[in-house]
């Protein structure tokens, strides 16, 4: 299996390391196989959605593109065996000064699960978002509550993709996991230096995001060579999930080139209750994150936590949800009000108010999923 | 008029080759009711089975409903998705491994379980979601509520009633039942290892 991880991200990683250019080129071909694969191999399958959206104009936590098309394509390989994989393959309109943001894969992993009628092994080896949110619970790392995400998945969308092996235990309701990964050196850098922000841009493996216009930030790049770490527990019932994380990416803190690496410890608790139609869901996470210039370390202490209440209705959702955040130096808060109109079949809608008091930002989305054997 | 109706019981529950019924009570050793337990009764002797009935394990509130369901072998389930997310529905148990590929509304064909066992049910995209389809070689099963289950329709004769519940680890042993037409027998059974 180690060596299938390895031969996977070298097809990936090779494909990050071209140039821009020919990278763009590459990838379209990538995913235009990867379609051709699925369709023609029995245990492949594509599934995925398409989102047409427009924003009004908003800046700080609130700023995004105001026109957005995006396609989020998942390709799973299933079978009666414990292994599996899948690759979540990306491609938008807004790439916000981004490098390599346009069109790429924002996770890839091999899966195997060993299963006994009380307990679950679960193994994953590759690029993958950090198995914690009780907010982006849907597949591709959708939010089903709202169009954006709280202050806290956002950051973690756009900063945090362990690029390494993960293991979680499941039994009788209690589950541990623990992961090393690579890359996430810069993680912790957009809070302090940027600020806060809410919105559902995941950064793709390979991308090199903004910080601040001279910075940037990236999940994939390793540039210290140091492994990172993180460890989670909790119990995972039929309504009610509690579970307590906590990551620690080891960064040296240093500058390397337009990459500024963050040192980020990071502790994250939530609960999350269902009952009837009823959603709750809240998580909170605090911790510091240090850089390193002229040999000074500069540390800040940040927090973002959020509470939301969802309700399932005959055809749609409704959601209210309550961020506080705190870049280290100053706190905010917003608050969000979204629905989202899902009649059956694969065309939904949804409307999302935001503000935090001195920006507020309306959304409009038109979505088109697809799925299903 | 109550005269009556006791004459009609009576003279109903006379009436040769009137099916029996079986109240299971389920508790633990401490004697608190035992809920979501399968309470099967294996008729002796070869008896052809009936065609199975189809079942349902929906999906709801990211949650299987049933969290526990019985069916006879053969039985077709279908697995509909009544939630806004995707859900990924797979098996490795022995008697049934199946992977439904992600999907949201209903899969067009049904998941035939065409081997006695346990199948222990989980969602590759929500690791909360677990359940167990409890297939068995008999139409007469129920699933307790509250720690009782009612097996109706039962033909007279010998019958093997067993047992399975959530994180047993060894059956306890059969309880030999012989039942009369018409009889309605209570049963008490004990989750309490052999």
């Amino acid at each position: 299996m180690f060596r299938s991880v390895q031969g996977s991200w070298g097809v990936l990683y090779s494909m990050m390391d071209a140039p821009p250019g020919a990278r763009r080129l590459l990838s379209l071909p990538a995913v235009y196989l990867c379609l051709a694969s699925a369709v023609l191999a029995d245990g492949l399958q594509l599934s995925g959605f398409a989102t047409v959206r427009g924003a009004t104009e908003a800046d700080g936590p609130l700023e995004q593109d105001q026109a957005i098309a995006r396609l989020q394509v998942g390709l799973d390989w299933t079978s009666t065996s414990p292994f599996s994989f899948h690759v979540h393959a990306l491609a938008r309109t807004d790439d916000t000064g981004s490098e390599r943001g346009t069109v790429g894969f924002p996770e890839a992993y091999l899966e195997a699960n060993f299963r006994s009628e009380r307990a679950r092994l679960r193994l994953r080896g590759g690029g993958m978002f950090l198995s914690t949110s009780l907010e982006n619970v849907d597949a591709l790392w959708e939010n089903p509550y709202a169009i954006s995400s709280s202050a806290l998945n956002t950051w973690f969308g756009e900063e945090l993709r362990p690029v390494g092996f993960d293991a979680a235990y499941f039994r009788s309701g209690v589950m541990v996991g623990a992961t090393v990964f690579r890359g996430n050196d810069t993680l912790g850098a957009l809070p302090p230096d940027r600020g806060w922000a809410l919105h559902d841009r995941w950064t793709l493996l390979g991308e090199k995001a903004p910080v601040d216009g001279e910075v940037y930030t990236s999940v994939s790049a390793e540039t210290d060579g140091r492994l990172g770490w993180s460890a989670r527990a909790g119990w995972i019932g039929e309504r009610l999930t509690l579970q307590y994380t906590h990551f620690d990416n080891r960064s040296d803190g240093l500058r390397y080139g337009d990459l500024y690496n963050w040192n980020t410890r990071f502790d994250i608790v939530g609960v999350g209750f269902t009952a009837g139609p009823w959603t709750f869901a809240s998580e909170g996470g605090w911790g510091p994150t240090y850089l390193i210039a002229r040999g000074r370390r500069f540390v800040s202490d940040i927090r973002a936590c959020y509470a939301l209440v969802s309700r399932r209705l005959p055809r749609g959702r409704a959601t209210v949800r309550v961020d506080s955040f705190d870049d280290g130096d100053a706190s905010d808060a917003a608050l969000t009000l979204a629905y989202l109109y899902l009649p059956r079949g694969r065309l939904s809608g949804g409307v999302e108010f935001a503000t935090t008091g001195e920006e507020s930002r309306l959304m409009l989305q038109l979505r088109f999923g697809f799925s299903g054997p | 008029m109550r005269r009556l109706a006791a004459w009609v019981l009576v003279a109903g529950a006379s009436v040769p080759g009137r099916a029996a019924s079986l109240v299971v009570e389920v508790r633990d050793p401490g004697g608190a009711a035992v809920s979501a337990a399968v309470v099967y009764a294996i008729p002796e002797g070869r008896t052809p089975l009936p065609p199975p009935r189809d079942a349902v394990m929906d999906q709801k509130d990211r949650r299987f409903v049933p969290h526990v369901l019985a069916v006879q072998t053969g039985a077709a389930v279908a697995f509909p998705n009544s939630d806004n997310v995707r859900h990924q529905v797979y098996s490795f148990s022995p008697a049934k491994k199946f992977q439904l590929p992600l999907y949201e509304g209903t899969p067009r064909k049904p998941v035939v379980f065409d081997k006695a066992g346990v199948v222990a049910l989980g969602c590759n995209i929500h690791d909360r979601m677990s359940a167990y389809i409890v297939v068995v070689d008999t139409p007469h099963f129920g699933v307790t509520r509250d720690g009782r289950t009612e097996l109706q329709d039962l033909p007279a004769g010998a019958y093997s009633v067993r047992l399975w519940f959530s994180g047993m680890r060894d059956e306890p042993r059969p309880e030999a039942v012989t039942l009369a037409a018409a009889e309605r027998r209570e049963l008490k059974l004990s989750t309490a290892r052999p």
